[in-house]
């Protein structure tokens, strides 16, 4: 109990910060806005943008290459897998709370083949037999249940969101293992492993945003496509094309 | 009497529009599988060639790339993608320098695509999927999955449109990120910031500086 109140008072700090630094963003925002209807808050989302990007330069960046550099391939692999696998009661109760009962047991015999068969779910062997592979989270859900568009937001250290996705984000500490032994135990550990092996991953894309014109829109555009193809379950609607042209 | 006659008139001249309607419209109709029969057939014969040809390739990474394009370029409505990424600072440019920048996109992707292509192993990497109901006469996607490494796949979607010259990829999306829709916004502001000859021979640049690495 204490725990929640502690984060809800945290949270609500950061939102008071937050709409702060918002309203002196906006304020002081001359050019026009490159997505006027997905990013309302451009102004105030590049400063963060900015602020992430100097700190993952610093301090992500490198430790994740000195990371890659010292791990195989395969052992790499092995500890997304684990950490993954971890994931299955936040799966779980978000495909429940979809309405999905079929795939949350598919859900649960994948987590238990790989918990166990798969060694403490370093290896995928799940995938490998052919069972899908369902990841939702809470900003899903949302999306779900009829908040579909959802205004761009960059958060501090966290990086591309939305602002449903931010609340639903807010919710998954209470179901992710890793979260919840780091808040109990006070040992952050498993987080900071977890964070670190998660942008090693993302290494290869830092590429494509570096050679970007404008690495900002490269970043939201991608993520924010990226996102309605998770929420459609990998079938998105395709894109207005004729409204493309209609501008033309 | 003849009012009738002229009914009659107007209505036979009807029916021989629609028919002719309908016949244009009929080579569309029968050939909604070809896409994934057009995607399947590439693929394949490019495959096939990286199989035969892998050593020689990993050295010459350019003959990859002019395989690639050879295969690739006549299969995409270039000039379409072009105007959908250049929207509205498009209007108005005199079609020949809209033809350039296309040349350079699709010379630009085609030899990104050609770098990832040599990871591939064997031709059961690629799996076409079935077409949907989505997709109608003039518009369909091909949906492909290609099976990654560490087990899984990720989805690859061809977007087609029918053309004078048959059927045409104008959009690629992996997962669900299309190319149409990112290029979009890189390249649109920089073309009505810089006009569209230098944002060209600055895609040809890079072009220059893909070979080189």
């Amino acid at each position: 109990m204490s725990h929640s109140s502690t984060q809800t008072s945290t949270a609500g700090k950061l939102a008071l910060v937050l709409l702060c630094t918002l309203l002196t963003a906006c304020a002081s925002q001359p050019t026009a806005l490159t997505d006027p209807e997905r990013d309302p808050w451009e102004g105030f989302n590049r400063k963060v943008h900015s602020f992430n990007h100097a700190v993952d330069k610093a301090v992500m960046r490198p430790v994740a290459k000195g990371y890659d550099k010292i791990m195989p391939d395969a052992p790499q692999r092995g500890v997304r897998n684990f950490f993954h696998n971890l994931a299955w009661p936040v799966n779980f109760a978000n495909l429940i709370l979809q309405g999905r009962f079929k795939h949350s047991m598919v859900a649960t015999g994948r987590f238990l083949m790989n918990s166990t068969v798969g060694v403490l779910g370093f290896f995928d062997v799940a995938s490998r037999q052919g069972i899908p592979d369902y990841r939702e989270d809470f900003g899903q859900t949302l999306a779900v249940w009829g908040w579909e568009d959802s205004r761009y937001l960059v958060l501090p250290f966290f990086g591309p969101h939305t602002l449903r996705d931010t609340l639903g984000r807010s919710m998954y500490g209470y179901l992710h293992p890793i979260s919840w032994y780091a808040r109990k135990h006070h040992n952050y550990v498993p987080v900071v492993v977890d964070l670190i092996t998660l942008r090693a991953e993302l290494l290869p894309l830092d590429q494509d945003i570096e050679s970007a014109q404008d690495p900002y829109t490269f970043i939201r555009d991608v993520y924010l496509q990226h996102r309605e193809f998770e929420i459609y379950n990998g079938d998105p609607p395709a894109p207005d094309y004729d409204a493309l042209l209609e501008d033309y | 009497m003849k009012a009738t006659a002229n009914t009659a008139v107007t209505l036979l001249m009807r029916t021989a529009a629609l028919a002719a309607l309908m016949l244009a419209a009929s080579p569309a109709v029968a050939d909604t599988a070809e896409p994934g029969r057009i995607v399947e057939d590439t693929a394949g014969r490019i495959l096939t060639e990286i199989d035969t040809r892998r050593s020689e390739f990993k050295k010459n990474p350019d003959a990859l790339k002019e395989l690639v394009r050879a295969e690739l370029i006549p299969m995409l409505d270039q000039e379409y993608s072009a105007r959908l990424i250049l929207g509205r600072h498009g209007r108005g440019l005199p079609p020949e320098k809209i033809s350039a920048f296309a040349d350079a996109l699709s010379s630009v992707l085609t030899d990104r695509y050609s770098e990832g292509l040599l990871s591939f192993r064997s031709r059961d990497q690629l799996e076409v999927l079935p077409p949907t109901a989505k997709d109608s006469e003039k518009l369909t996607r091909v949906r492909t999955r290609v099976q990654l490494e560490g087990g899984g796949a990720a989805p690859v979607d061809y977007a087609f449109r029918m053309t004078d010259a048959g059927w045409k990829v104008f959009d690629v999306t992996v997962e669900g990120i299309s190319y149409v829709l990112t290029f979009r916004n890189q390249l649109g502001p920089k073309v009505a910031a810089e006009g569209i000859d230098k944002v060209t021979n600055d895609l040809m640049a890079g072009q220059i500086d893909l070979s080189e690495s």
